[in-house]
């Protein structure tokens, strides 16, 4: 068996929630799809991209688990990342320099 | 930059932009520059730099327009042009070489990823800032842009110079990169991966 194959049949077995007999285990166009899918996820609007988007994950293995992985991956980027604080004379500094600059 | 020169902003105008449409975006701009160099001097003054250079071309500056990406754009070169140079680390991979190294789109796209969501989810701040510290400057800049900051693939194309499938094909690059090191965070820590058993 393909090691795809076999890999998305142990995230059908192990995880049920994830699964649907619906859809497919192999997507015959990955490279099409998963940059649909990037842009989608990415806020870039796509023509019919909505019905494709929910096509997709209704009928496609790779597919779903695709977008949910790019999904979590630029959640927790967005929500994660530790911040760094501003230090607190910086915008003064900056007024100060422009002032002077004037 | 803009290359044209719009007109001439009033004194009191000039004000106006600056505390008002710039700014507001400090913060953004000095977790960038941190971001960009990861120290704390050099980003303060790579931010100062900035808001200097964005004072005095402030006449090419449209208002009303985006100034979070006009100063990103800026704050951008200035780190290429001043700080890349004399950066005491060596110097990571170039955008170029980086680009040429991959070389098919295509190819890259084929790459399915054995991490799963809920590991991702899983994960630390520390972790993922780890994660992202760790790829090559191009690379996580996009990222930054993106994901941290928001803008849109077109506003990208214009902070860094480059076109709107370039910035598609590195941020996506960029992010395969990614979860390779949280893949491996992922096994190191006894996460679920699909492969554990390979």
């Amino acid at each position: 068996m393909p090691q795809t194959m076999r890999r998305t049949k142990q995230v059908v077995m192990e995880n049920k929630e994830e699964s649907s007999p619906e859809r497919k285990l192999q997507c015959n166009d990955v490279s099409k799809c998963f940059q649909l899918l990037e842009r989608i996820l990415d806020g870039e609007l796509v023509e019919g991209g909505n019905e494709m988007l929910q096509e997709k994950l209704d009928k496609c293995q790779p597919c779903f688990a695709h977008f949910h992985l790019e999904q979590a991956i630029r959640e927790v980027l967005k929500t994660k990342c530790t911040k760094q604080p501003v230090p607190d004379k910086l915008a003064e500094s900056i007024r100060q320099m422009i002032q002077d600059a004037r | 930059m803009s290359d044209v020169q719009r007109r001439k902003y009033s004194q009191e105008e000039r004000s106006t932009i600056f505390d008002g449409e710039f700014m507001p975006h400090i913060d953004s701009m000095y977790n960038f520059a941190f971001r960009l160099t990861f120290d704390e001097d050099d980003a303060k003054d790579l931010v100062q730099d900035t808001y200097m250079k964005a004072f005095r071309f402030i006449n090419s500056f449209e208002q009303g327009t985006n100034a979070k990406a006009w100063l990103f754009r800026i704050l951008k070169n200035s780190f290429i042009n001043d700080y890349r140079k004399k950066s005491k680390k060596p110097a990571t991979v170039d955008y170029q070489e980086v680009e040429t190294f991959y070389n098919s789109d295509d190819a890259d796209y084929q790459r399915t990823s054995d991490l799963r969501a809920e590991s991702v989810r899983d994960m630390l701040g520390d972790e993922i800032s780890n994660a992202l510290n760790g790829l090559a400057v191009d690379f996580r800049t996009v990222i930054i842009l993106a994901d941290l900051e928001g803008f849109t693939y077109e506003e990208m194309a214009k902070i860094l110079d480059i076109p709107i499938g370039t910035v598609r094909s590195r941020l996506h690059r960029a992010r395969n990169l990614l979860k390779d090191t949280l893949k491996g965070y992922a096994q190191s820590m006894g996460y679920a991966t699909d492969d554990e058993e390979d």
